[in-house]
């Protein structure tokens, strides 16, 4: 597909429509942004039809973290005890247990997206990307609502509340780009072989277990922590947001350095792999 | 003039066109074999479906294009393509201008969001920016009509309101090009009128239309020149009437082959071989035109002396009914049937049918008149060939899908 803008009324491109080599990222990348409102809209659209059907509404935003810290403290606090490093057990779990299910939300609602908008894939163009950011940014709701739940109940649970939490924005950045990382390629895949959608919840759940929510990042020996936050970037990023918003310290560098590594792989390779899937997925869907 | 839109040999092969549906096992499984083959010298077919095999035209700018042809024949990709929703697998679209596709525009609006919600959301989806919507609000809503029913989900709407609400929405945008694929499907008699007024305002305004419908006398009305697509080739390119006659063509002998009977009838005593139709000068052949002679030459055996065996003839368009009736029974014919072999003719001085495909029904009754030696039956079909010399806005068409027999009239206006 190429753009020409040459022989033609000032403003008018040709587009050559073709089954040949796919645009080069930058322009990928220059096309989706010209469609940030559309994502937007997507987001928009997302949190309205989440919220309009429920009773409790935007409770469950609450509900859904409060409720595993519960069951978190009574297994793995009080039955396991597990130590919190410096903080009560519930806002040590609450704190990582907040980005944890923005992350759970955003990679499931866009591994979903293409297939829950197929209607609108089919006909109308749209860079793909944009539902799947839509899904993600959708989630970003309930982690606002989150963030504002571990803020009101800190002082009650005990964790410090510092100016650290200025540094909250910043992993949500990260965070987001995980997500955006992984429910692209899955999305996309998603489209190919429904498979993907019935392992999404089972592995889920299993990276649930593989990161330090429920057991403190000092688990894992210190020469290893490196290596096992770049290949699971959201661990370095959970432990970071706990770190944040319940001990008051500030991130560990070189942990949040490898995680970003991690990500920054995961994405490059993610987004490869939708760009290359892309073409068809209107057929297919 | 500088085109729009341009299809330059394009080929468009859809993967899955196989008969599974796909799953990772299966493709795994299809992945091995196919190395398997390659290693053994084999060079597999491609798989799946030819949707586009070379197609080209080209559309002018300002210009209302049709896209015809039965289904599956490739209408649907074709614009898909345009709107670069699909990728062709060879060739090239080449097209100049911003694209809004209207394919179906009902199924696109949220069940769960009121109207309010579903245009102002719906609309930037389609490619509006947040002014616009809130720019063209009040015109969307009047144009869709339902300015009662704002605030209702839309799944409580009828499933015509919905498709009036997203092509109401759609229609809105304001691109180049407007592509529109079966959009007169939307809707009551009233909301078409309306639908078609506002394509044909959108093409006044200079605007590009790729129009794909059945309705098609709204083609015959809106474009100018079009293209009869069949089974994923251009079967016929250029002004739409000549077009349309190409279509209407390919349906009459499409159906006429389906009303072919090459088996004989059996009676009692005889047997209708087969029957065949002539025209004036003896040949035979099934296109006839309208005022023309017609002669049905039945190929009979009779097994036994048959004393005056009446013969009837009735043509019909495929509804229930004969439109016209020969019979022997009104005006009785005293002759004996030896047995042996007979042609029995009969001939209808000039056809009085417009264009269009019909059936030859027979029956042969004894000599009492009473009961049928040949019961009812279907034995064969022709077709009345499309005239070129139709004027009016609608004159190809519009005769062609309702009433098949033709009168002398004339019309005249007395005012005061």
């Amino acid at each position: 597909m190429e753009l020409h803008a040459a022989a033609l009324p000032v403003g008018r491109l040709e587009m050559i429509i073709d089954g040949g080599p796919r645009p080069r990222l930058g322009q990928a990348l220059r096309e989706l942004w010209a469609f940030r409102h559309t994502v937007l809209a997507f987001a928009e659209r997302d949190v309205r039809l989440k919220y309009k059907q429920t009773v409790l509404g935007v409770l469950w935003a609450i509900i859904q973290p409060l409720a595993l810290m519960l069951v978190f403290t009574v297994a793995f606090g009080r039955l396991a005890k597990v130590s919190g490093g410096g903080a009560p057990y519930p806002a040590f779990s609450l704190s990582a247990l907040v980005p944890w299910m923005f992350l759970q939300t955003a990679v499931t609602f866009g591994a979903n997206a293409l297939l829950m908008d197929s209607a609108i894939i089919r006909k109308v163009y749209l860079p793909r990307e944009v539902p799947v950011l839509g899904a993600v940014a959708q989630a970003g709701v309930d982690l606002a609502i989150g963030v504002a739940l571990v803020a009101v109940l800190s002082p009650a649970l005990g964790a410090r509340f510092s100016a650290t939490w200025l540094l909250m924005p910043v992993l949500a950045v990260l965070l987001a780009l995980l997500a955006v990382a992984v429910a692209l390629p899955l999305a996309a895949l998603n489209v190919y072989f429904r498979d993907f959608r019935y392992a999404l919840p089972f592995a889920l759940q299993l990276w649930l277990f593989a990161s330090p929510v429920a057991y403190p990042m000092s688990v894992v020996p210190a020469q290893w922590q490196g290596l096992y936050v770049t290949l699971n970037p959201a661990a370095g990023i959970l432990d970071a947001f706990r770190r944040v918003l319940a001990l008051g310290m500030l991130p560990d560098a070189r942990l949040l350095a490898a995680s970003l590594a991690g990500t920054v792989a995961l994405l490059w390779g993610g987004y490869r792999l939708f760009k290359g899937l892309e073409p068809n997925i209107a057929d297919v869907v | 003039m500088a085109y729009a839109v341009r299809f330059e040999d394009v080929i468009k092969r859809y993967s899955r066109g196989g008969p599974r549906y796909p799953s990772l096992r299966y493709e795994l499984a299809e992945g091995v074999r196919r190395i398997g083959a390659r290693f053994r010298g084999e060079h597999p077919e491609p798989r799946g479906t030819l949707a586009l095999d070379r197609v080209s035209f080209e559309v002018q700018e300002g210009e209302a294009f049709a896209i015809i042809g039965p289904n599956g024949a490739g209408k649907t990709t074709a614009l898909k393509l345009v709107s670069r929703i699909s990728y062709p697998t060879g060739g090239q679209v080449r097209v100049r201008g911003r694209v809004a596709a209207l394919i179906e525009v009902g199924s696109g609006v949220h069940p769960e969001l009121t109207a309010r919600e579903n245009i102002w959301l719906y609309g930037q989806i389609l490619g509006m920016s947040r002014s616009e919507v809130r720019r063209r609000f009040d015109e969307i809503v009047d144009f869709a009509e339902l300015g009662h029913v704002m605030d209702t989900p839309v799944k409580l709407y009828s499933s015509g309101m919905q498709m009036r609400l997203g092509f109401a929405i759609a229609s809105h945008l304001d691109p180049e090009i407007f592509v529109v694929d079966e959009a007169l499907a939307v809707g009551d008699s009233g909301f078409q009128a309306k639908c078609v007024e506002r394509m044909t305002k959108l093409v006044a305004e200079g605007r590009t239309l790729l129009f794909v419908s059945h309705a098609l006398s709204a083609v015959e009305a809106i474009c100018g020149r079009g293209v009869f697509l069949l089974d994923g080739r251009s079967a016929s390119a250029g002004p739409t009437r000549a077009v349309l006659r190409a279509y209407l063509e390919w349906i009459d002998e499409a159906a006429r082959r389906r009303g072919v009977r090459p088996l004989s009838v059996a009676g009692r005593g005889l047997v209708i071989e087969r029957v065949t139709l002539h025209g004036p000068g003896g040949e035979e052949r099934y296109a006839f035109r309208t005022g023309e002679p017609l002669i049905v030459w039945f190929h009979v055996r009779a097994l036994e002396v048959v004393p005056n065996p009446w013969f009837s003839v009735g043509v019909n368009d495929g509804r229930p009914g004969a439109l016209l009736l020969c019979t022997m029974l009104e005006r009785p014919m005293q002759y004996v049937l030896e047995p042996g072999n007979h042609v029995i003719k009969c001939r209808i001085g000039s056809l009085p049918l417009g264009p269009r495909t019909y059936e030859v029904w027979a029956s042969v009754r004894e000599s009492q008149g009473a009961v049928d030696l040949v019961d009812w039956v279907c034995v064969g079909a022709f077709r009345v060939a499309h005239e070129d010399a139709v004027a009016g806005p609608s004159g190809a068409t519009v005769p062609w899908m309702y009433g098949p027999v033709r009168v002398d009239h004339s019309w005249a206006v007395e005012s005061g």
